[in-house]
């Protein structure tokens, strides 16, 4: 069966950027309003069926709700699956969705969110929608595009050619994989998870990154601004901050544009593990404090080329109109 | 941030005020010795404990009818506070306010409030007093979720963002309004997203987390003070109690208890700083010793202190000020 699935995260997008920087505002309704687009967009490419995860705020059902006139809503369901409302439950909606055979998924929220679904499912590719704070993973697509792309990916396997595999950082602890993160991994002297985001840089000591383009925002930009890295290229980048070498400015947060002191930069090969001599600390992944080392803790970093797929819209719309999938009849147009 | 141990080490402090003080306050409302009604706090105590760590004496707060633990988070003396349950002449408000009237000027507690959503205007008030005699003092206004559905909401945060008044609005979501689920009272999860109505940021934190209240609430403070503007956090935090003490809890499920429970902000910070090595075990079982006795010397201060007077029920009834303000 040709299916797809979405992943919507109900709490992207408030967290404490919203005071320490100036991070954008989604509210709820316009999450429900993107999932409406996506359901039409799908179902417009006659997709078999339309899986989405559940969620505290019951985004999907809003959605097939709102609907429910206009769609044969048989073909739109939200997985039947026990939620505790933390990132756990998109990482088990991945998961199901693999088992199910879902082609394409499609996500919504930021790079954490997209973290926590690449911790479920690895094998489905991926089209992130940009619904969160630090956007460097997911992009500002519209939704009914999207609902297109992966409606089409669905039906046509020749569209997945337009697929790309990303890298990922992977985070050990006293060698045990505990953790991973898909742009950036950072070592901060803070002891403690709190409220998650990292916007203080003073307590920085090391920023990992997968990939580093000028035009990012977050902690990648500071790679962006000193050794562009594509996200397709082979390597990672390693910084270290402090004094002793020279300044980069750039825009760790939105509308938060710092002065950075970088005292190396160098680059990381797949497969070498790198230790974290700083302890005790935080390892913050794709910018949420998430990893606390104790002072008695051993922790490593290793860029793994084996990470995300990830769906390139454009290369595959390239496709898609190459094969004439969104032309009807086209013989009957005059060409001029 | 970087947190001092001290500092760690109090909010430690502070939280098993509240929660050991509550749990007695349990068992003497069971016994009846407290007259009234009694909300209790348990559960709740990050919250507290994370905003008003970042107060300092002359910063006000507004309470709720669920208050205890506001109080004492920003200073309030246990002594005076069981007195005062007790209905005792030496309680805060000599024994004729009770649980839910609980005020010391002086510590900057403006007073717990009978009325669900009664704390907004005031703290709009006490805001605009601040601005206009130009102090750098912050007002912080506690409320539920449920008070987030009164038109006072409205009227309080809209005044403090048209005046930019130095006021921090912190909703301690418990999920019910009494016995009424969130779900079913409004259509919203987060509070917070009402934030944008007011053109104000909103910022939704782990209430059961004191490190990450802490972190919110300090933003927000350093905003007011800067002259920037009010702020809403919501801390999403559950009652271990009922709405009230004596409620059956019918209305919630057992399973959604207990998962909660399991995340109770106490034992969490306990694990916490053990984790990290910023104490040992044998400082925070002395903390828990001390906190212990403190609480139990406050219930023999209300058990011995005096009734009021008979004719203080006529007392205190008006205020003496009307006259100095027409002088």
């Amino acid at each position: 069966m040709a299916s797809i699935g979405i992943i919507a995260n109900p709490a992207s997008g408030r967290d404490i950027r919203r005071l320490v920087a100036y991070g954008t505002v989604i509210d709820n309704q316009e999450k429900i309003n993107i999932v409406e687009r996506l359901i039409l967009g799908a179902l417009a490419v006659n997709v078999d069926h339309i899986y989405i995860m559940p969620d505290s705020y019951g985004l999907g059902d809003q959605a097939i709700c709102k609907l429910r006139h206009k769609i044969d809503t048989h073909r739109v369901s939200v997985l039947d699956m026990p939620i505790d409302g933390t990132q756990k439950d998109s990482g088990n909606a991945a998961a199901m969705m693999e088992s199910i055979g879902v082609k394409v998924l499609i996500t919504m929220g930021g790079d954490g969110t997209n973290r926590a679904v690449t911790k479920g499912s690895m094998k489905i590719p991926l089209i992130p929608i940009s619904t969160g704070t630090n956007n460097v993973f997911p992009q500002f697509i519209e939704g009914t595009v999207a609902g297109l792309v992966a409606g089409l990916m669905a039906k046509n396997p020749e569209l997945h050619k337009g697929v790309e595999k990303h890298k990922k950082l992977d985070i050990f602890k006293n060698d045990q994989l505990v953790e991973h993160a898909l742009v950036d991994a950072v070592t901060s002297k803070e002891m403690f998870i709190g409220s998650r985001a990292i916007w203080d840089l003073e307590n920085v000591s090391e920023v990992f990154l997968t990939r580093a383009q000028p035009h990012n925002i977050g902690l990648s930009a500071l790679g962006g601004s000193l050794d562009p890295l594509d996200p397709l290229d082979p390597e990672g980048l390693r910084l270290t901050l402090g004094k002793g070498g020279g300044t980069v400015l750039a825009p760790i947060a939105p509308g938060l544009i710092r002065k950075v002191p970088i005292a190396k930069s160098s680059r990381m090969v797949p497969g070498t593990k790198i230790t974290i001599c700083k302890t005790p600390g935080i390892i913050a992944l794709d910018g949420e404090r998430e990893v606390e080392i104790g002072r008695r803790d051993t922790a490593s970093i290793t860029l793994n080329p084996e990470g995300p797929k990830v769906v390139n819209l454009k290369k595959v719309m390239e496709l898609s109109t190459a094969n004439n999938l969104m032309i009807y009849d086209k013989e009957l147009i005059q060409w001029q | 941030m970087e947190m001092e141990k001290d500092m760690l080490l109090n909010m430690y402090r502070k939280m098993q005020e509240i929660r050991i003080f509550e749990t007695r306050v349990t068992e003497l409302f069971a016994e009846g010795k407290i007259p009234g009604f009694v909300h209790s706090y348990l559960g709740e105590e990050a919250v507290a404990v994370g905003t008003c760590s970042n107060l300092k004496n002359t910063d006000y707060i507004t309470s709720t009818h669920r208050g205890h633990g506001h109080l004492i988070a920003k200073g309030g003396q246990l002594n005076e506070m069981m007195a005062e349950l007790y209905g005792k002449a030496t309680g805060y408000c000599k024994g004729k306010g009770g649980s839910m009237h609980i005020a010391d000027v002086d510590l900057g507690i403006l007073g717990a409030n009978g009325i669900v959503g009664g704390g907004f205007t005031i703290a709009a008030g006490a805001g605009l007093a601040s601005k206009i005699q130009k102090k750098d003092d912050v007002t912080v206004c506690f409320f539920g979720d449920g008070a987030s559905n009164q038109t006072t909401f409205h009227e309080g945060i809209n005044l403090a963002s048209v005046w930019d008044l130095p006021v921090v609005f912190v909703c301690e979501n418990n999920m019910y309004g009494i016995s009424l689920s969130q779900e079913k009272h409004q259509k919203i999860k987060d509070v917070s997203d009402r934030a944008v109505a007011y053109g104000i940021p909103g910022v939704t934190v782990d209430g059961n987390d004191v490190v990450a209240v802490y972190e919110a609430i300090k933003e927000a403070v350093k905003r007011a003070r800067n002259g920037e503007g009010p702020s809403l956090i919501e801390c999403k935090t559950y009652r271990h109690r009922g709405h009230f003490e004596g409620d059956p809890t019918n209305y919630r499920p057992d399973e959604e208890v207990q998962q909660w429970k399991a995340k109770e902000p106490i034992g969490r910070f306990r694990k916490k700083l053990l984790e990290m090595e910023v104490c040992e075990e044998n400082e925070l079982k002395a903390i828990d010793e001390e906190v212990a006795d403190q609480v139990e010397k406050a219930v023999k201060f209300a058990e011995e202190s005096p009734d009021p007077a008979v004719e203080e029920a006529v007392q205190d009834v008006y205020t003496d000020m009307i006259e100095e303000v027409w002088s």
